[in-house]
């Protein structure tokens, strides 16, 4: 559940966790759900197939460089392959959330402007958010054990860099989002 | 298996004795241990089995099914093992 790496990493890791990022993609679509940032994901009230798939390959992309440059920095050896696989699969907690969406629905966005305390009346919307915190907390575990067992790192440089390295993901994934994806 | 430590300290063991069976001839002394007697029973498997693998890792991880950085990783762990030993 949290530690698959030990027993799948480098191109099987990356095919399962690609088959799974993919059916994200198209239940997020149709679910409204935009995962828009590396750790981040917002209920949309509109959004298409290609945003969905673009914001999930930029999120993708943004984690496993991010990821790769800390291994260089941390680690004498890893293979690149390794991070790619193992971080792509620490994605498929996502699909739960994915899946949520079909069953929420969120307040208008300018009814939330007007009044932010709107929310509160959705109970579907509540819901969503208490359950999306496990499934984001979770996510991040398996994505500390696949640099942990990627890099063959431990202890407080392990923790520091992850960390790091998280928040410069979730940064460069907006920036390239708000780049590249035309809303 | 070979005791490595003193069961009364813990301190690290010495060979002061050896024997020929053929002819009783006893040699005795004070023998430092070889490196890969000190790792434990799994490291020193795991080291016959990396051997008679031809020192591969993919077909390491293929027999103990474990990914290859797991592998890559244990290997790691028991180089550092030694490094420290020969300290």
């Amino acid at each position: 559940m949290i530690n698959p790496f030990t027993r799948i990493a480098g191109w099987q890791a990356f095919g399962i966790g690609l088959a799974v990022v993919v059916a994200t993609g198209i239940t997020g679509a149709f679910s409204h759900v935009a995962f828009d940032g590396a750790i981040d994901m917002h209920l949309t009230q509109k959004l298409s197939v290609l945003n969905s798939f673009l914001f999930l390959a930029i999120d993708l992309f943004s984690v496993v460089i991010i990821m790769t440059a800390t291994g260089f920095i941390i680690s004498k050896s890893f293979r690149i392959i390794d991070i790619l696989g193992t971080m792509t699969l620490s994605r498929v907690p996502l699909i739960l959330i994915a899946f949520a969406g079909y069953f929420t629905v969120s307040p208008d966005i300018n009814e939330i402007l007007k009044n932010p305390y709107v929310v509160f009346h959705s109970v579907s919307f509540i819901i969503f958010s208490i359950l999306s915190i496990p499934v984001i907390i979770w996510t991040i575990i398996l994505m500390f054990n696949a640099l942990k067992i990627s890099c063959g790192v431990k202890g407080s440089k392990l923790g520091t860099a992850f960390i790091i390295a998280m928040l410069v993901s979730e940064i460069i994934s907006k920036m390239l989002i708000y780049k590249f994806v035309i809303i | 298996m070979l005791p490595t430590s003193c069961p009364s300290c813990h301190s690290q063991l010495k060979v002061k004795c050896l024997k020929c069976e053929n002819c009783e001839t006893e040699v005795s002394g004070l023998y430092d241990l070889p490196v890969l007697a000190l790792l434990s029973s799994e490291d020193q498997q795991f080291i016959l089995r990396f051997v008679i693998n031809s020192g591969s890792l993919k077909e390491m991880s293929s027999e103990l099914k474990l990914s290859y950085p797991t592998v890559r990783n244990l290997l790691n762990e028991i180089i550092n093992k030694i490094k420290t030993d020969e300290k």
